[in-house]
């Protein structure tokens, strides 16, 4: 255990902690940051996206040592109040049904559309390929990345 | 106000809140007893609030609440119940709130499964909100003392004969709860609705896509404790003996409890949890299903399907063959509990609050009174939360510990103790003159459990029939589209019809390129076609290119998230069809996370396209329909491109190699 300071959606957190913790757990049960969602614990299904200075990082397998100074972006950080363009273009495309995936979902088109504001399909599958969604949404994530590239 | 979804981050006095304000005022009397000195709750200064049935209110800002008393899974039942009872109300959506039943029988079964909810209730919804409407007229009408079948209502308001004046419900609520509810009331006509049959989205969304959203696991209880679970590996089995001296070691692990046939640690999070239970030493004692095995079990279920004779009659008949099936929900199953004096409140992300009620109660031996189940959202459910094994260890454990905790579930958990859709072996025979449609016997693998899993039997009902269909065509020389002309009438026919249309089937495909048709009435309601565009490598890769959907299920409520759920019930069945399935060796799930039990991604995603039936016959359902069609719509499309024959899914790239 050992005190930590993580820069999260703009704001410092102090915890004590472990700092071989997942970054996931210490969002999820010691900062009651809930947004970012456990779905495998091994980096495989996308779920726990954050952006670790921009960049998609799987939260569930990512060390806290590992993202001290760096700044962390959870969903909560995304935008006040629901109104980043991507999170308008998810609600209009009428994206979500079980909604776990969606935040996860949200942050790697973020950093997809940073990247590359006009992808095309083959750029959002190859993106968004490790981002599961038992639901099947995919279709509808796919035409709410491009409508966010469509406005850019 | 949403109560469910706003149990993040209680105080203790939110918690007794919670439990009051979620109608169990039962629970919250035994609660406040055993915790006299924090009885103080502050008088709730809330507004006047008309329940006019248990199903809704109205406040007196003319804010309409639906109490959803289905579970809400992504599948939009929530949105669609609330559409009904607001459109009948002459309520705007922007003015209506969701708020999600707690297990209580007063709503009857609760229990989310078989895809009816819809056409449980399109009129029970309709009829409570035609009746609370008519209460808002006849409070209007005596304020005006005028006769009541003059005045009529205009979104959020009663208007006066004469026009010109106008009540707003808002204003009504306190006398129209004075009245008593009319016997009869009259609903509208189709014509007259306001928000059936038009998109408004999901009510959950803005929750969902800020990260607000509060899923099973999100639930946090003042002081609440994590605990991770070791259960025998083999089906049925149980632990000979642990050793918990390296468990106990964890930073942040509390306690180890033996729960008789399964280990609980318990920590002050998830990660210690985790951690503990991976240095529990277990010696399991796998018993009478240790040596069971795929493949044993596959020859049993051959072995056991009943003979047939066809020698020398002229008939066409084969095997098909489904394996197990995990239902690999996004979120793993977890469950939050506080058991204290003889009352159990439980967050359980269910699909059938009632059965864990009973479950809970039976395995407690707390009265099913005392058990309070809420409900929050739920990260997919397919028929696996029908079933309240993860809420039951929720239970248990606080039972043992005394203190609140949420059981969590990793993924390997998830995949290897599920209850699974169950293998099964098909044999599917016709006569091939004159044609008449084909007849099924089949049998089941044993001593692996089984459930309900999105469309239930129906995905391996459509997969034989189906397929076998493709086969008589193939062997009287017909085009499969119009031998299924033949031999379905009627709706059936106008969606085959009408997919086979959409889809340009018999115009000319690329080489290595093939469309296979498929039909199915799932639950014998809503009739759903399909037609699959494939092609197929030469290493044997199926890559599906554009699925076309025709579904007819009568009346729709939501139009668009019916299309949603035709979307999700393609991919649902395309992972089973060409990427996983759950195997059994040394009685044991061989599988245990997404590397193994692979879903279909995006990269994967084929174009879908939706058509649905206009139609005014009653509604039916869709939460599963989309799912049988699209495994034998494949294998008939990869048999168009490749010349052969599938009769077993998931379909290998080694079955195809040329």
């Amino acid at each position: 255990m050992s005190p930590i300071e993580l820069q999260i959606n703009g704001k410092a957190y102090n915890l004590e902690a472990d700092e071989q913790m997942p970054l996931l757990w210490a969002l999820r049960d010691l900062l009651g940051l809930t947004g970012t969602k456990f779905g495998c614990g091994a980096g495989l299904c996308g779920t726990c996206t954050v952006l670790i200075d921009g960049e998609p990082t799987r939260s569930c397998v990512t060390p806290l040592s590992a993202v001290v100074g760096k700044s962390i972006m959870t969903i909560e950080g995304l935008s006040e109040d629901g109104g980043h363009p991507l999170q308008i273009a998810w609600s209009e495309e009428r994206v979500t049904q079980c909604g776990y995936c969606q935040p996860g979902q949200i942050l790697n088109a973020v950093a997809l559309l940073e990247n590359n504001p006009n992808p095309s399909d083959t750029d959002i599958d190859e993106a968004m390929a490790n981002v599961l969604c038992r639901c099947g949404t995919y279709q509808r994530i796919r035409k709410a990345i491009h409508r966010v590239a469509q406005q850019a | 106000m949403n109560t469910n979804h706003k149990t993040n981050q209680l105080s203790r006095r939110d918690f007794l809140k919670l439990a009051g304000a979620s109608g169990a005022g039962l629970i919250l009397a035994v609660y406040l007893e055993a915790c006299s000195s924090e009885t103080a709750v502050p008088a709730h200064h809330s507004p006047f609030v008309w329940e006019p049935d248990i199903k809704l209110r109205v406040d007196d800002k003319g804010i309409l609440t639906v109490i959803a008393f289905r579970s809400e899974m992504g599948q939009g039942i929530r949105t669609a119940l609330a559409m009904l009872v607001a459109d009948e109300m002459d309520i705007a959506w922007e003015n209506v709130r969701i708020e999600q039943a707690l297990a209580d029988s007063r709503f009857g079964n609760q229990k989310t499964g078989g895809s009816q909810s819809i056409s449980s209730y399109y009129d029970k919804m309709r009829m409570a909100g035609a009746a609370a409407r008519q209460m808002l007229i006849n409070a209007a009408s005596q304020v005006w003392r005028v006769k009541a079948d003059r005045c009529y209502t205009k979104m959020g308001h009663v208007v006066h004969p004469i026009g010109q004046k106008e009540m707003a419900y808002g204003d009504l609520v306190e006398i129209a709860a004075k009245l008593d509810v009319p016997s009869v009331v009259e609903v509208k006509e189709p014509a007259q609705f306001h928000l059936v049959g038009t998109d408004v989205g999901h009510w959950d969304t803005p929750d969902i896509i800020t990260g607000k959203a509060i899923y099973g696991l999100d639930v946090r209880l003042p002081d609440m404790l994590y605990a991770v679970i070791a259960r025998c590996p083999v089906f049925g089995g149980n632990f000979s003996n642990y050793d918990d001296v390296a468990a106990m070691t964890v930073s942040g692990v509390r306690q180890v409890v033996d729960l008789g046939d399964r280990i609980a640690v318990v920590a002050e999070n998830s990660w210690a949890a985790i951690q503990g239970r991976r240095l529990l030493n277990v010696a399991w004692n796998g018993g009478k299903n240790a040596d069971l095995s795929s493949e044993g079990l596959r020859a049993n279920a051959v072995e056991r399907l009943p003979k047939i004779d066809s020698a020398g009659k002229n008939e066409l008949d084969a095997v098909y063959y489904i394996p197990y099936e995990a239902h690999a929900t996004m979120e793993p199953m977890n469950s939050s509990a506080y058991v204290h004096d003889d009352v159990c409140e439980i967050w359980a992300p269910t699909q059938d609050p009632q059965e864990v009620q009973r479950n809970v109660s039976a395995a407690t031996d707390i009265p099913e009174k005392n058990v309070a189940v809420h409900i929050p959202l739920i990260g997919g459910g397919f028929g696996r939360r029908l079933l309240s094994d993860y809420a039951v260890e929720a239970a248990r454990v606080s039972q043992a510990i005394q203190a609140p905790v949420q059981v969590l579930w990793t993924r390997d958990d998830d995949l290897q103790h599920d209850a699974y859709h169950g293998m099964n072996v098909h044999y599917v025979s016709a006569p091939l003159s004159p044609l008449k449609m084909p007849s099924i016997r089949l049998s089941h693998g044993s001593g692996v459990p089984t459930a309900a899993w999105r469309s239930v039997e129906n995905f391996d009902e459509a997969f034989a029939t189906q397929c076998f269909i493709d086969e008589m065509a193939v062997a009287t020389q017909r085009d499969p589209l119009d031998l299924r002309l033949e031999l379905y009438k009627g709706r059936s026919e106008e969606v085959i019809r009408q997919a086979a249309e959409k889809a340009d089937w018999g115009d000319p495909l690329p080489a290595g390129w093939g469309r296979g048709l498929a039909y199915h009435a799932t639950f014998g309601v809503t009739h759903v076609a399909q037609v699959a565009e494939v092609s197929v490598d030469e290493d044997g890769n199926v890559r599906v290119h554009r699925v076309v959907c025709a579904v007819d299920c009568g009346k729709v409520v939501n139009p668009d998230n019916v299309a949603a759920q035709m979307e999700s019930g393609i991919v649902f069945g395309l992972t089973a069809t060409i990427k996983a399935e759950t195997t059994i060796r040394d009685g044991r799930v061989q599988q245990s996370n997404f590397n193994d039990y692979p879903l279909l991604q995006m990269s994967e995603m084929p174009l879908v396209e939706v058509y649905i039936v206009e139609s005014d016959e009653r509604p039916t359902g869709i939460g599963e329909m989309g799912v049988p069609p699209i495994a034998p719509a494949v294998a008939n499309a990869v048999f168009s491109a490749t010349g052969k024959r599938i009769r077993h899914i998931p379909i290998r790239p080694k079955d195809l190699k040329t």
